[in-house]
């Protein structure tokens, strides 16, 4: 029996150490695909959209005092619902009809990951 | 027996090779390698972001129903990039390499590609016109012009590098497919790096921002 618990947790274990990175691996080229364009490749502000004309400079994701100021949640909901949502430029697209909510949520992950920052809390 | 099969055989070879038609141009397509890059049946095959980053080049399976006949055949004559940016690349420019035809496999592919026609674009729909309504969209309300260049006042080229350039969209694309790209972004584009507007902008502001792409021209 014990033994048997053993085996069943190792096997928990490694499913887990599995799934972990996938998971991580997978956000990063969502991250990769949809935001970089703007956001750059490394989050930095600098995606090959962002020429002289461009009107706003995208967030630098790793700019950890800006994106201090916003929680969790002010994150999902820009994703979501795009710049006017919160009252910035329009040229921030709305996401919430093209990704799922585990890509959203992934991607708010992502986000602190690059800012090494927790965000405002509540 | 032998001379009739003869005769017959090729009398074949030679309709076939004097009419230019679609099944010669399918044909060409095949000969010259556009298959390598580019599918020509639907529906779309692409279900995750590996699939759409694993292709070479556009699919084609709705061509017809995507461009104007007479730019097609001006583009496989004479190539110029469409996309800013190399296809499915954030960092590389477009080299402008795409293989060019020559002579009669130019009528004869831009025929063939004309009948790849799917019933999901309904006709008559957008007339191509410059309107206020849709330029707002364009410009300002939506972030249309974050991802596309497209002639603007004072008949600069601005906007984003990371879409297809939309200055020529109303040489290049049908009008009604436009409006068809954007009401059914699943039928022809179910992964792409542009969001999905369907839910967001309504039908009449799809066909107002149709309309105004459509009546996109390059500057002379
Ligand atoms: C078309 C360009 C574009 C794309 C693509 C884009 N963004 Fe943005 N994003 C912007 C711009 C511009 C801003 C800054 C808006 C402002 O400051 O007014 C911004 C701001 C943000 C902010 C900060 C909002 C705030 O309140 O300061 C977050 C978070 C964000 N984007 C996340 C994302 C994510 C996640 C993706 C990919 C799913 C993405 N963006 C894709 C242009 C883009
Ligand atoms: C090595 C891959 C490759 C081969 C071979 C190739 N193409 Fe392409 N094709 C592309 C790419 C990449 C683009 C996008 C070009 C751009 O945006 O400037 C493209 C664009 C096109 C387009 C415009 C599609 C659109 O949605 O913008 C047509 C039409 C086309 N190719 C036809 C052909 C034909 C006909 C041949 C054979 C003579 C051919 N291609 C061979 C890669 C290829
Ligand atoms: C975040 C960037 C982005 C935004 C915002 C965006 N697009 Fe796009 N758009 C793209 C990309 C990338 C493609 C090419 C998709 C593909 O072929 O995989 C595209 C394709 C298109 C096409 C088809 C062009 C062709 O030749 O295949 C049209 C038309 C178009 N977009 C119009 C619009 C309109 C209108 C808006 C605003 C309502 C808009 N786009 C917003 C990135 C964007």
């Amino acid at each position: 029996m014990k033994k048997l618990m053993t085996i069943a947790t190792f096997a928990a274990f490694v499913f887990l150490l599995t799934l972990a990175p996938a998971t991580a691996s997978e956000t990063e080229k969502v991250f990769k695909f949809y935001c970089a364009q703007c956001h750059g490749l490394t989050g930095k502000g600098d995606g090959p959209n962002v020429t002289k004309d461009f009107p706003v400079s995208p967030r630098n994701f790793t700019n950890a005092a800006e994106m201090n100021k916003l929680s969790d949640a002010d994150l999902k909901n820009v994703i979501l619902d795009g710049g006017p949502s919160v009252s910035k430029s329009p040229m921030m697209p709305p996401w919430g009809k093209t990704l799922t909510a585990e890509q959203v949520d992934g991607l708010i992950r992502h986000l602190r990951t690059l800012c090494q920052c927790e965000g405002k809390q509540g | 027996m032998k001379h009739m099969l003869t005769a017959v055989l090729s009398a074949a070879f030679l309709a076939a090779a004097a009419s230019p038609g679609s099944a010669a141009g399918g044909d060409v397509f095949e000969a010259k390698g556009c298959v390598a890059c580019h599918y020509t049946d639907g529906p779309a095959r692409e279900k995750t972001i590996d699939d759409q980053l694993a292709k070479k080049g556009p699919e084609l399976w709705y061509a017809g129903s995507k461009f104007q006949k007479d730019w097609l055949a001006g583009w496989l004559a004479d190539p110029k990039p469409i996309r800013p940016m190399k296809f499915n690349s954030l960092t590389e420019e477009n080299p402008g390499d795409h293989p060019k035809l020559d002579g009669a496999d130019v009528a004869a592919v831009t025929d063939f590609l004309m009948t790849l026609t799917t019933d999901e674009v309904e006709a008559g729909k957008v007339k191509p016109k410059k309107n206020p309504k849709g330029r707002q969209i364009f410009i300002k309300k939506m972030p249309c012009s974050g991802c596309h260049q497209y002639v603007g006042r004072k008949k600069k080229i601005s906007g984003g590098r990371s879409g297809p350039s939309l200055v020529e969209a109303g040489l290049r694309l049908n009008p009604d497919w436009i409006l068809a790209y954007l009401q059914k972004p699943k039928v022809f584009k179910p992964v792409k790096m542009m969001p999905v507007f369907t839910g967001l902008l309504s039908d009449k502001d799809m066909t107002n921002v149709a309309r105004h792409v459509a009546s996109f021209k390059p500057k002379k």
